[in-house]
């Protein structure tokens, strides 16, 4: 007999093993990581990230180097500008501020949304399709058709408020606040701020992930793609919304008649 | 006539300093490039090798990395504006004009903190696009999704408290938008926005707590998520593909 190769057991241990560590099998995700599929990491990933870096940090110089950072007067409390604006990335929760109560729009609405957010993982855990835009084919008009139901409904409803917030004298019409207050149980708040908001903002993904069921089939990954399509372009279209067409008394304008916010002071030029 | 350079090199290369700094030469081989990935501090994030398909821009847009690029631009010219700036009602506003008329390159170094912050809300808000279309949260990647709501967050919450430092009047008034929010939070609202401002009306207390929040308290808190954030995309097997 011959003895095996490598190192030798000590005398009287040679049951023993040696382990590292012992990590069951499927307690650690194994991927499945075939010879032909990878790619060393230098050079091939760091090269990406050192052009990617360096593009970045001149655009970055480039950018700055243009364009200055806004600074207007010393702030003062008793010059408030007309319209007041949040940073941009704000400006869609403030554009909501406009349609419902303050509470409901700035805090409720964007808890919810977090919160439902950051479930989706466990609501939508088929694996299929992972790693492909948009899963396949179907996902991908699931988020076409989206992206416009929600495009036109949104900017479909702004413009309705728009509409039936002014005063119509000839037909009688004495604008939307007015009206509420006369004919509605609980005036201007309950009604206008609370039931109709509440009620939009739960059928609306409701009908929308019905049709996109009826429309294109499909199971919880599609709807998904409906509900988070629906966020996506909600965001974007109030944030445009409220940065471009908003100005003095948040009033509606067309982006190139948009008056200059009116200040006590003169802005810098 | 490249000889004499050519020389140098060779002789800086030989020399103590430079062995002392980089103990090898260009990784050539499959071996030491493996080598050069995981015994650097810097590049050990990275696994050894990725499959292909991560590699792809049309695939993940890049826009994590750029993400976290952009985080420590902030980081860096951030602590240079620390030097120049104090979270006071009398020299807030003064420290600022005077980074863009006084110090030298000041003007550029808060021009380059305002629009990577920018690019930052922009990049994290693509970023998350693209892990939500290519499905990239399904499990086993579940957490790892809910750690990115948090960083989303947190990103805008450094944007907008690094909003009132400049204490001008579009910093004040954009700021006293949050406010009216928080105040009309159901039932707790006067007490989250004391807490949160400091008073019941936007002054030094709220300049000094959002610089607090801004400089420390956040970016600890998003440094820490990063962290968590880059672990696990290794522990989840890496980024995402088609199984
Ligand atoms: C400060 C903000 C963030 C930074 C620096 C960051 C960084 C990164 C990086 C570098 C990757 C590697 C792949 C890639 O570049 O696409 C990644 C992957 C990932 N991120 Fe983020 N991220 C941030 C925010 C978010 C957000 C907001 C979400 C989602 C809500 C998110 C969810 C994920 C997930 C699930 C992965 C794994 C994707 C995959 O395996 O394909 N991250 N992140």
């Amino acid at each position: 007999m011959t003895a095996p190769r490598g190192p030798q057991p000590f005398p009287g241990q040679e049951k023993r093993l040696r382990l590292l560590a012992f990590v069951r099998q499927d307690s650690v995700v194994r991927v499945d990581k075939r010879v032909e599929d990878t790619a060393m990491v230098w050079p091939h990933l760091l090269v990406i990230e050192f052009i990617a870096a360096m593009i970045w940090s001149l655009g970055l110089f480039v950018i700055s180097a243009l364009f200055n950072a806004p600074l207007q007067d010393h702030s003062t409390v008793d010059c408030t500008p007309n319209p007041s604006k949040a940073p941009w990335y704000l400006l869609n929760l403030q554009e909501l501020l406009l349609h419902m109560d303050k509470g409901l729009a700035g805090v409720v609405v964007p808890t919810v949304w977090l919160v439902f957010m950051a479930a989706i993982p466990y609501i939508d855990r088929d694996r299929s399709g992972i790693g492909h835009w948009f899963t396949n084919e179907i996902g991908r008009r699931v988020t076409i058709f989206s992206t416009i139901f929600t495009g036109v409904i949104v900017s479909g409803l702004i413009a309705f408020d728009a509409v039936i917030k002014q005063k119509y004298p000839a037909i009688g019409w004495p604008g939307y606040a007015e009206f509420a207050s006369q004919y509605f149980p609980g005036g201007r708040e309950l009604i206008p701020n609370y039931v109709i908001p509440i009620f939009l903002m739960l059928a609306l993904p409701f009908v929308l992930v019905q049709l996109v069921k009826r429309l294109f089939g499909g199971g919880t990954r599609e709807w998904m793609i409906a509900i988070f399509t629906g966020f996506v372009v909600t965001y974007v279209v109030l944030t445009v919304v409220g940065t471009s067409l908003r100005g003095p008394g948040m009033d509606l304008y067309a982006p190139w008649s948009l008056p200059e916010t009116h200040q006590c002071f003169a802005p810098r030029p | 006539m490249l000889d004499i350079p050519l020389q140098v090199w060779e002789r800086v290369k030989a020399g103590v300093l430079w062995k002392s700094l980089f103990r090898h030469g260009y990784p050539d081989s499959r071996k030491n490039q493996s080598l050069a990935v995981f015994t650097n501090v810097f590049l050990h994030l990275h696994p050894v090798k990725v499959r292909r398909h991560a590699l792809a821009i049309p695939y993940t847009w890049c826009m994590g990395g750029l993400s976290f690029f952009l985080f420590l631009v902030l980081t860096l010219t951030g602590t240079l504006l620390m030097f120049y700036y104090r979270p006071t009602t009398e020299w807030a506003y003064s420290d600022i004009k005077d980074l863009e008329t006084v110090v030298i390159f000041g003007q550029l170094l808060r021009n380059m903190h305002r629009w990577a912050a920018h690019g930052m809300v922009i990049t994290v808000f693509l970023h998350m696009i693209r892990v939500f279309y290519t499905g990239s949260y399904k499990p086993p990647r579940e957490f790892n999704w809910v750690v990115g709501t948090l960083l989303f967050f947190f990103t805008i919450l450094l944007s907008y408290t690094g909003y009132l430092l400049p204490w001008d009047q579009l910093a004040l008034w954009a700021v006293t938008v949050g406010y009216e929010i928080a105040r009309a939070t159901p039932a707790v609202g006067d007490e989250v926005s004391f807490l949160l401002f400091g008073g019941y009306q936007l002054g030094p207390n709220a300049l000094l707590r959002f610089y607090v929040l801004h400089v420390v308290a956040l970016p600890l808190a998003t440094g820490f998520l990063i962290a968590i954030h880059f672990w696990r995309i290794r522990k989840d097997g890496g980024i995402s593909g088609p199984l």
